[in-house]
């Protein structure tokens, strides 16, 4: 009897285990199912859901499961922590700062299968050949996605009222911001840009900096300082330019928001915008390349399509299917045209070109025409611990409580060198 | 009937549910976070041992304690200001009839509603340029406040906000104290003439203190778990001026990749409760005795 007993306490101790360890483990995907984290709200998600609605009409092989994760960086989180446990998606997408990290984690897949066409269309300047400095030499582990620039955007009217163009220089920029404020019982700023890396990174190469320099992190010395010194003059001194409140995404959605509202003349943000804002202003929206000041620099931004290494390799070949499904000119140039990302295929964007979309709609072509002065990223799997720890949180503080650039910026390198 | 054990395992077969869930879900984290905390780790690299680098890293910073001191801080405003306002709303509002039964339910439906909507909700009205506060202040001449803009007030302000979602919490504990204070004492003090403020004094408060001890308690360490609504409302800024424990606890180990200093953090927050909760416990048996001796 005793015996008995014991043998199914056991019994009932494995069931245990075997079901805890069940629960851990990643739920099983059906036969041709691919799941797709992504990140986007509002009309960029309805334009990808549509996408992967026709991507199943025209095969019924392969079946993509997208899934909402929140914006990049709370996708990220989730990747992370996905990564950890074993439990990811076949695909997702993931800002481009963050691809070297993730590469010399050995975490990401190789995507070769994806097709030599397929890599040979790619839009040099947005595949991780160009994006990257060194990422010609580095295993292809990241197809591009919805790429994109910071672009200027303007409000038409009180542009055409004031008789203002867009800024070619820091100095007009100034003087522009300084002419779109008005005064009032709401007040008018003249310029918003959120107080972010991305757009500190396109002021750094326009003062001539580069932020790693033979392998070393330099932050862009003077060049960086003077990047900090333009906001800071902006804010405190001129009092043309508001910093939007929050973080991240929310930076910018206020960003957004005052200019559509009317309370920005002119705001710096994504070429990711323009369809939406010119769908949701009540005045004519503009579009211009950011001003230049010893040169005339951007960074690439947007994300790319990874894969998680160590999927069973049929999932992995479905998700590849989706992959170059979504790499060719026809997809390629619908995202960009109902959204305003860059096409990243070489022949979707001659199809822009020659159906007279860019012609019709010149706001749209203005991130691409920046390319040709598009900044490489280094590759380097610092890149995204200096962005997100030593550099974007030091940004704050420089700008809202003027804190000395230099100290700031040294406070900053310090913590990039350190462990 | 005897209460003694048949057997004399049967004790701790009665508690081992309970140590169970306690160690599984508190002794095993938080002894897997006092080991982390001695390692570099992001999650997907191997973990590197590194002494007491985290810690010394944290306070060189001076990130451990510009944390401490916000949270303190805004537990501080939060603990006071619930409970102060609890128990003003619960003296005025413990009477009888359909007006007074409103604003209660008024009141305490803010303590039902989800921390994410009230953050949204908060959001709009303190937009420093479209918003309801920005209007009147407007209305009123008074000078226009940043409020989840300026680093001066974010940490007042988010403590407002959760002050607005918790105090109906703390009005209706008090209400039920109150219940336990017998109205004929009350009844007998006003007719030997005593006033409004002796009668709270000397009768209502000294009966309503193991109450405003719960409460105290309790909105402190609600106010120590603070995250949905710096998440949804200022992500930590302006220049990290709302950054308290559980955000930062948050923010090193998803945003900057550090689970090793995020552990440090939470072992740091730990021992702090701890000690907290321990000056807490000796203030109220010290008060206790007080009131026996008296």
């Amino acid at each position: 009897m005793s015996a008995e007993r014991a043998t199914s306490r056991r019994a009932f101790a494995l069931g245990l285990v075997g079901l805890f360890a069940s629960a851990c483990q990643r739920p099983p995907r059906a036969r041709g199912e691919v799941a797709f984290w992504f990140s986007y709200g509002g009309n960029n998600r309805k334009v990808l859901l549509d996408l992967v609605e026709r991507f199943h009409r025209e095969q019924s092989a392969v079946r993509v499961v997208p899934t909402f994760q929140g914006d990049y960086f709370e996708g990220l989180v989730k990747l992370r922590t996905g990564l950890f446990v074993g439990a990811v998606p076949t695909i997702t997408h993931v800002v481009g700062e963050v691809v070297p990290y993730l590469a010399r984690a050995g975490v990401l897949e190789d995507l070769d299968g994806v097709g030599d066409d397929v890599i040979a269309d790619l839009e040099p300047a947005l595949s991780q050949r160009g994006t990257f400095d060194g990422g010609e030499r580095e295993p292809l582990v990241a197809l591009p996605f919805n790429r994109s620039t910071p672009i200027a955007f303007f409000n038409g009217a009180i542009f055409r009222e004031l008789g203002l163009a867009a800024p070619t220089t820091w100095l007009e920029l100034r003087e522009v911001a300084r002419r779109g404020r008005r005064d009032g019982a709401a007040t008018r700023w003249g310029f918003e840009c959120p107080i972010d890396w991305w757009f500190w990174t396109a002021l750094v190469g326009q003062a001539g900096g580069v932020l790693v320099r033979d392998g070393r992190i330099t932050l862009g010395g003077e060049a960086g300082v003077r990047a900090v010194e333009l906001w800071q003059s902006m804010v405190h001194d001129d009092r043309t330019m508001r910093p939007p409140p929050g973080r991240d995404f929310n930076a910018w959605e206020a960003a957004n928001g005052d200019f559509l509202a009317g309370r920005a003349a002119m705001i710096w943000t994504s070429t990711a915008f323009v369809k939406y804002l010119e769908d949701n202003a009540s005045f004519p929206v503009g579009a211009a390349p950011l001003p230049g000041d010893v040169a005339r620099a951007v960074p690439t931004g947007g994300t790319f399509f990874v894969m998680p290494r160590g999927l069973p390799d049929e999932e992995r070949r479905a998700g590849l299917v989706f992959l170059r499904w979504m790499m060719q000119p026809r997809q390629a140039s619908e995202w960009a045209r109902r959204t305003g990302y860059m096409p990243v295929s070489r022949a979707g964007r001659a199809d822009l070109e020659t159906s007279g979309f860019f012609d019709a709609h010149p706001n749209f072509r203005v991130a691409m025409d920046q390319l040709s002065v598009a900044a490489r990223w280094p590759w380097s799997e610092e890149l995204f611990r200096v962005q997100r720890e030593a550099v974007q949180p030091r940004l704050e503080a420089a700008v809202a409580q003027r804190r000395d650039a230099r100290v700031v910026l040294d406070e900053a390198l310090r913590v990039a060198e350190g462990p | 009937m005897s209460l003694r054990p048949t057997r004399v395992h049967h004790p701790y077969a009665m508690l081992a549910p309970t140590l169970a869930v306690l160690g599984v879900f508190f002794l095993l984290p938080l002894g897997l976070a006092l080991h982390q905390s001695f390692y570099s780790w992001d999650l997907l690299t191997p973990p590197e041992p590194v002494g007491f680098a985290n810690y010394r890293a944290l306070w060189a910073s001076g990130e451990l304690l510009e944390t401490a001191w916000r949270t303190l801080v805004y537990s501080v405003m939060v603990v006071v200001s619930s409970t102060s306002l609890g128990l003003a709303l619960a003296l005025l509002l413990d009477r009888e009839g359909r007006f007074f039964a409103f604003v209660r339910g008024a009141v305490f439906s803010a303590y039902v509603v989800s921390w994410v909507a009230v953050a949204l909700l908060w959001l709009w009205l303190l937009d420093p340029q479209a918003g309801l506060v920005a209007r009147i202040v407007a209305a009123l001449r008074l000078p226009s406040i940043d409020w989840l803009g300026d680093p001066r007030f974010v940490l007042a302000t988010l403590a407002g906000v959760t002050v607005w979602k918790i105090t109906g919490y703390a009005m209706v504990i008090f209400l039920a104290g109150l219940q336990d204070v017998p109205r004929a004492v009350l009844e007998a003090a006003a007719l030997d003439g005593a006033g409004a403020w002796q009668r709270f004094r000397r009768i209502t408060w000294p009966l309503l203190r193991p109450t405003a001890a719960f409460v105290g308690t309790t909105s402190l360490i609600l106010s120590f778990q603070s995250f949905d609504i710096v998440r949804v409302m200022t992500q930590g800024g302006p220049v990290r001026a709302s950054s308290i424990f559980v955000y930062a606890i948050y923010e090193q180990v998803f945003v900057n990749l550090r689970v090793g200093r995020a552990s440090a953090i939470t072992v740091v927050f730990f021992v702090l409760l701890v000690g907290l909760t321990a000056l807490q416990l000796w203030a109220w048996r010290r008060g206790a005795r007080g009131k026996v001796a008296t």
